[in-house]
């Protein structure tokens, strides 16, 4: 049992904003004051200290295949120790971190939650082997849809409970948690070398368009009723001018709706939300799309926020790895073309007087600001932008113009005129960037004992030593950015697991996955299946995984 | 001027990041510095005798070093003489200074070395003057000094500096190379793949791909990479 004793508490969830509060934990839950013994509790004083709950990253590639590979590639990112072996495991990692070494960090910046946003169902055994090995966090793997021949069937059958019917069946199989789908049709035209332009593309060998692709899907995905929405990287991602593919595909939520949260989701929009024809005259598009979020009520987007530094491009978006090792000329690994999707790797540097790295990295922090708090997630597309270390320091940009200031002149100066970054006045309060790194996420998600500190809820809290009633978020930037960076205690699961950066408990969280098989006749679908596997890698009966070869799943049933 | 000899022979490698700066510090310092046998953290004194003799900045190292490992590593000034053989990793990230070794030396000899000047009598290993594990440049300057035969990858990623091989070489000279000098005294394998820049030149023998184009200057290429390097026979 846990007693926090008056703490400041930001609490978007449950409205609670910079109230001094006690907080009460009980069997790895927050309870009412009434149910514990005030003398068996650990009494921790928080007072003047701000009391959040633990931060949930809804967009990491934190496990799978491609970050293994990404990890083979890159030995330069391995020589940064982090930790010896000793009490705890080993871990190194510059950005490009170990099993454990996501786990601990994430612990240190009071973290506790993270998504692995992108496994292709084939491979999610081994997504699963490298999750239950990252200790600290809860965490979960969203399956990808948007390529997978099976799903281009169903959409041209026209047929919706088919289509429900396969993706109940693919998420319990891979213990998914959700539906992603990553460049819908570019990566099977990516099978033949191509790529997909526009949303009314053919795609190569089926008579289906990204448009439709994306559209079936929410309808699916909706009539299924999983927590989280599909959660959507769009067609063209890093190419300039495709802004306005973007927001075509964010209208495309018109006419869904849930009272819950959002229907569509759409990820690291950074990398797609650049204007002009071409790297010469590339620019912002983020005004154009923030404005169309922030019309609409059904639509989340994250940042996916360039940190100048090194990084390292993954994801299942095989065609533009491509086009980006091309302009780089730096090392490429291309992947998982004969499954479900595709994949491709290449190492990344964010310098700041490069002119279009500049541009990213303003156009992330546009989307921040320009975008309600109550739509705009904060991330990072770990491993893409950066590292997610450094979320503090997004934290701290968004509140604080005298910083951006400061920093937009570091930058290229090209971002004066090719983003509004500039002239943005908007700082966002405290309240906004805990509900964007806290509430948000977890509501996005689905998540309800998540990302806040109302009774019931996990009780994942972060403590940092930083009294928001006594502190200059405009002025006092840098005391802000060091205190999120290391969390005073992290609380996970009602234990102490962090206290003052360094590590004191090793605990391992659960891994979420969705089960929606009762809400369809799985038999619609299972012959096309059985035709599908005579001609695939494996057989039918060894595809998937089990429930009992997880360290500690939570089953999420959907009724 | 420090001379260090080991006491025993190795049963596993030793890695002693050993450099001219050792001989300003007092006798007592340098049987304290910290090395790894193995795993294991040990202080120098432990393997070796150390004697001191004068001030000047210099590492006399008598007898077989042929397992002690990063030798000379991002040293900046002074001289370093091995009366026998070296272990691998010597003169790694040098910026300055002499090293010289009267034996053979092992692989990754002056990888990504910035300057100063190695000079080996005997033979040396693979990997001279390369880019360490996933990093994009190798030796950017100075110069190394082959009195004997070289084994594979010669100055891969090179930017600058020079390499002097007086006997043969093996496979893969100058693969993407950028800039800097390459000299092969005897004869090699393939030469210049994916090179960019520079000059690689030859005495003996070699095998050229097919992807460099001849003209006065020799040969350049690689046009696969839009290269402009040039490989000559001299």
């Amino acid at each position: 049992m846990l007693w926090i004793k008056n703490g400041i508490v930001v609490d978007p969830k449950n409205k609670i904003n910079l109230e001094k509060m006690d907080i009460f934990v009980k069997n790895g839950k927050i309870v009412p004051e009434s149910e514990i013994k005030k003398g068996d509790c650990r009494v921790i004083d928080a007072s003047g200290k701000l009391v959040v709950a633990g931060g949930v990253d809804m967009h990491a590639h934190i496990a799978g295949g491609k970050i293994n590979t990404g990890r083979t590639m890159r030995p330069e990112e391995m020589r940064v120790v982090r930790n010896i072996a000793g009490k705890f495991r080993a871990s190194v990692g510059r950005v490009l971190l170990t099993a454990p070494a996501i786990g601990y960090e994430y612990a240190k910046m009071g973290y506790t939650t993270s998504f692995e946003a992108a496994t292709p169902p084939v491979s999610s055994l081994h997504t699963h082997e490298e999750l239950d090995s990252i200790p600290m966090i809860d965490k979960a793997a969203l399956p990808v849809f948007g390529n997978w021949h099976l799903v281009f069937k169903c959409i041209e059958e026209k047929n919706i409970e088919k289509l429900k019917a396969l993706l109940a069946w693919a998420i319990e199989r891979s213990k998914g948690f959700g539906v992603k789908v990553v460049n819908p049709g570019g990566v099977e035209a990516w099978m033949y070398g191509g790529n997909v332009k526009n949303l009314d593309d053919q795609v190569p060998g089926f008579g289906v368009t990204p448009r439709e692709i994306i559209t079936w899907l929410i309808r699916a995905n909706e009539g299924l009723g999983l927590p989280h929405s599909v959660h959507l990287h769009c067609n063209n991602l890093g190419v300039p001018g495709n802004y306005q593919t973007t927001i075509e595909s964010i209208k495309l939520a018109k006419g869904f709706k849930n009272e819950k949260r959002q229907v569509l989701h759409v990820t690291h929009v950074q990398f797609n939300a650049y204007s002009g024809s071409s790297w010469r005259d590339f620019g912002s598009g983020a005004a154009e799309i923030a404005k169309v979020v922030n019309s609409m009520d059904n639509v989340t987007i994250d940042m996916g926020q360039p940190i100048f530094g090194h990084a390292t491009a993954m994801t299942g978006d095989a065609p533009f790895q491509f086009t980006l090792h091309k302009l780089l000329g730096a090392r490429w690994s291309n992947k998982d073309t004969e499954v479900e999707t595709g994949a491709g790797i290449v190492p990344i540097g964010y310098l700041p007087n490069n002119p279009v790295h500049a541009v990213q990295w303003a156009i992330g922090l546009e989307l921040g600001l320009l975008t309600e708090s109550d739509k705009v997630a904060l991330t990072t597309d770990y491993p893409n932008g950066g590292p997610f270390t450094e979320y503090p320091y997004i934290m701290a940009m968004l509140m604080s113009k005298k910083m951006r200031e400061g920093e937009l002149k570091k930058v290229h100066q090209y971002v004066q005129k090719a983003t509004n970054l500039p002239s943005i006045d908007v700082e966002k309060t405290l309240y906004e960037v805990i509900h964007m790194t806290r509430s948000l996420p977890a509501r996005i998600l689905g998540l309800e004992n998540k990302g806040h500190l109302g009774i019931g809820a996990d009780a994942d809290i972060a403590i940092y030593n930083l009294n928001p009633l006594e502190t200059d978020f405009s002025n006092e930037f840098e005391k802000v950015y060091k205190a999120f960076k290391v969390a005073e205690f992290t609380i996970k699961g009602g234990e102490v697991i962090v206290r003052n950066g360094e590590l004191l408990k090793e605990v391992y969280g659960r891994t979420f996955w969705v089960d929606a098989r009762k809400k369809v006749d799985l038999e619609v679908v299972m012959q096309d299946v059985k035709n599908y596997f005579q001609y695939y890698s494996l057989q039918l009966s060894n595809y998937g995984v089990e429930e009992r070869w997880l360290k500690k799943p939570e089953r999420l049933e959907v009724v | 001027m420090i001379i260090i000899k080991p006491k025993i022979d190795f049963e596993v490698c030793v890695e002693a990041e050993l450099t001219p700066e050792l001989a300003t510090k007092s006798i007592e310092e340098v049987k304290k510095f910290k090395v790894y046998y193995g795993n294991r953290i040990v202080e120098l004194g432990e393997l070796f005798e150390i004697r001191k003799e004068g001030d000047d900045k210099k590492l006399v190292l008598e007898g077989d070093f042929s397992r002690v490992k990063w030798i000379g590593t991002k040293m900046v000034d002074g001289e370093i003489v091995v009366k026998g053989s070296v272990g691998a990793n010597c003169g790694a990230f040098m910026k300055g200074g002499r090293i010289l070794v009267e034996g053979n030396a092992d692989d990754w000899l002056g990888i990504e070395m910035a300057g100063g000047e190695i000079i080996v009598k005997g033979n040396a290993g693979n990997l001279i003057g390369c880019a360490y594990y996933g990093d994009a440049v190798g030796m950017t300057g100075g110069r190394i000094v082959i009195e004997g035969n070289a084994g594979n990858y010669i100055g891969e990623k090179m930017n600058g500096g020079e390499i002097i091989i007086k006997g043969n070489a093996g496979d893969f000279i100058g693969t993407e190379m950028r800039a800097g000098v390459i000299e092969i005294h005897g004869s090699c394998g393939f030469v210049g793949g994916d090179m960019r820049g520079g000059e690689i030149r030859i005495k003996g023998s070699f095998e050229l791909l097919p992807t460099f184009r001849k003209t006065e200057k020799g040969w350049v290429g690689d046009v696969n990479v839009k290269g402009e390097g040039v490989i000559k026979q001299i």
